[in-house]
């Protein structure tokens, strides 16, 4: 049934012009930023393992596709939780201007646990969002922020879940603890929740054909296309912005083995294309949730590390000819190098490597994240 | 005198989920907190404060108050039958004008990366803002036709 016309509401307390600000719109909404929310963090957890593991930790080099599934997924959760989050947020938002702000002590704390809360989420939405732009208009390291303020959100996450589990389990099993926190007609709430579901549905529809290559033809906000770059393959950094376009056609140029080894090698690229070769089918799955799959043709690193007389269960640093930069060096961990498909790639289907794509030699390997591929590989460090 | 349970909280929030909630959360929250200040080097604190807080500002007195404009301007024009389509459609094309801003713009583009932003995003924000526009009108009409024939009926 549609439910009839009202009046504009006149009272202060109700400039929204709507019914929703009621605790059973804010239950479904809650319950699906606990799962968007979950999930992100769960997999951007993962992915930092990945680029900063711990001690404890070894992060594995199988299943291979892994990590564009878990970065994959880390970016569609975020993009799905955006409608949900500003839903809330109007449904809730009488709360926050309520008067008196704190009616006991344990409220202002409550409410005080809302600031980490509510600034918490939306920054990470909102950075996360500029990130897969590429676009970061401030001066800390993104993923490092990203990080931490997650571990503000979910703490304060916990706090509010806590305070409201039982509010939320009453109130979508149609048991709401008071009357008056139910105000919506159910066909107008129903209508509401699922346009703002359909909104999370079609933002990520719109947003990861950069992974889900059949989904590119719609995706009209992909920060990529699966097939666009050089050699059909997209590019993260371009070998012009990451200053070795000169340094990479010397042809000088020799890969260089050492550190733990019995013999040091100082190979050219006519040498390694000399040694037995291999073929993987690998994907580069980026943290901005993008991936492209491609056959790559290149020296296993074990391969290598035997031949300079590495100890068995060795570990390895890959420096690039990058004159700088955070992703300048990258490590293998025994379970990566011992991998068979963890190459130095010097052909990308078919073709020698672009020098975007990191000519003459990349790395590339199963399960890393994209900024651990490094590219104009120069040196192994064998530990 | 005893309080009872929940008094001088919102009836929606428990007391003792709550007190359980602060237990195990705010370690989480102080966990982070000082990741964020040990990490200076990398967070720049100060500045991620500011964006932190800053977010929660805009979104409580720019966003809300804009959005609730809009809604009740709109609200007023459309007929019943047809507002909670176009509520719909309203908030679908705020969220993707917003979302999709930074890519229009093109702030990340990078000349010597072409692969990096490839798409007509004006274009792309156009076509699917249009889309949410003819799902409201199937929307619409659909329940004004519904409206119509129970009326009649």
């Amino acid at each position: 049934m549609i439910p009839p016309a009202r009046p504009l509401p006149r009272r202060l307390g109700d400039p929204y012009g709507s019914d929703l600000h009621e605790v059973r719109s804010a239950a479904w909404l809650g319950l699906g930023l606990g799962l968007t929310f979950g999930t992100c963090f769960l997999t951007g957890l993962w992915s930092h393992l990945a680029q900063d593991p711990p001690s404890w930790f070894t992060y594995p080099a199988r299943p291979a596709g892994l990590y564009r599934i878990t970065q994959g997924l880390h970016v569609a959760s975020g993009m799905a939780a955006i409608p949900l989050l500003l839903a809330k947020l109007w449904v809730v938002h009488p709360r926050f201007v309520e008067w008196p702000p704190a009616r006991s002590v344990l409220h202002a704390v409550e409410r005080l646990a809302l600031v980490p809360l509510v600034g918490g989420a939306l920054f990470q939405v909102l950075s996360g969002t500029l990130n897969v732009a590429e676009w970061y208009p401030w001066s800390f390291f993104f993923p490092r922020a990203h990080f931490w303020v997650a571990w503000i959100t979910i703490g304060a996450l916990v706090v509010h879940v806590g305070a409201k589990a039982a509010a939320t389990r009453d109130a979508v099993r149609q048991q709401p603890r008071t009357a008056a926190a139910v105000r919506a007609a159910p066909a107008d709430r129903r209508a509401f929740l699922s346009g703002i579901a359909a909104t999370s549905v079609g933002l990520v529809v719109a947003t990861a054909g950069g992974a889900v290559a059949a989904l590119s033809p719609v995706s009209v906000l992909a920060q990529r296309r699966p097939g666009v770059g050089p050699q059909g393959v997209p590019v993260n950094k371009s070998a012009a912005s990451a200053r070795v376009t000169e340094v990479a056609r010397d042809p000088a140029y020799r890969l260089v083995v050492e550190g733990s080894v019995d013999r040091r090698l100082e190979l050219s690229l006519d040498d390694l294309r000399a040694l037995p070769q291999r073929e993987a089918e690998l994907p580069i799955a980026c943290v901005e949730g993008w991936s492209r799959s491609a056959r790559w043709r290149g020296v296993p690193v074990r391969d290598l590390l035997a031949a300079a007389g590495a100890a068995a269960g060795a570990e390895a640093t890959v420096e690039s000819l990058q004159p700088s930069g955070r992703y300048r060096t990258a490590d293998l961990n025994a379970d990566h190098v011992a991998d068979r498909d963890t190459l130095l790639a010097v052909e990308l289907n078919g073709e020698a490597l672009h020098i975007d794509h990191g000519f003459p030699v990349r790395l590339i390997g199963p399960n890393r994240p994209g900024v651990l591929q490094t590219k104009w590989v120069s040196k192994l460090v064998v530990r | 005198m005893a309080e009872l349970p929940g008094a001088g909280l919102p009836e929606t929030t428990s007391r003792r989920g709550l007190l359980v909630g602060l237990a195990v959360g705010a370690p989480v929250i102080g966990y982070g907190l000082r990741g964020a200040i040990v990490d200076a080097e990398d967070t720049h604190p100060w500045e991620l404060a500011r964006w932190v807080i800053g977010s929660a500002l805009i979104h409580d007195v720019l966003v809300v108050p804009l959005a609730a404009c809009v809604a009740l301007v709109a609200r007023r024009l459309a007929p019943a039958w047809a507002w909670p389509p176009i509520r719909a459609g309203l908030a679908a094309s705020g969220v993707l004008g917003l979302v999709g801003w930074p890519f229009v713009r093109g702030y990340g583009e990078d000349p010597t990366n072409p692969s990096l932003l490839p798409r007509n995003y004006g274009a792309g924000l156009a076509a699917a803002i249009g889309v949410v526009w003819l799902t409201v009108a199937l929307w619409a009409a659909w329940r004004y036709i519904r409206a119509r024939s129970r009326h009649v009926g």
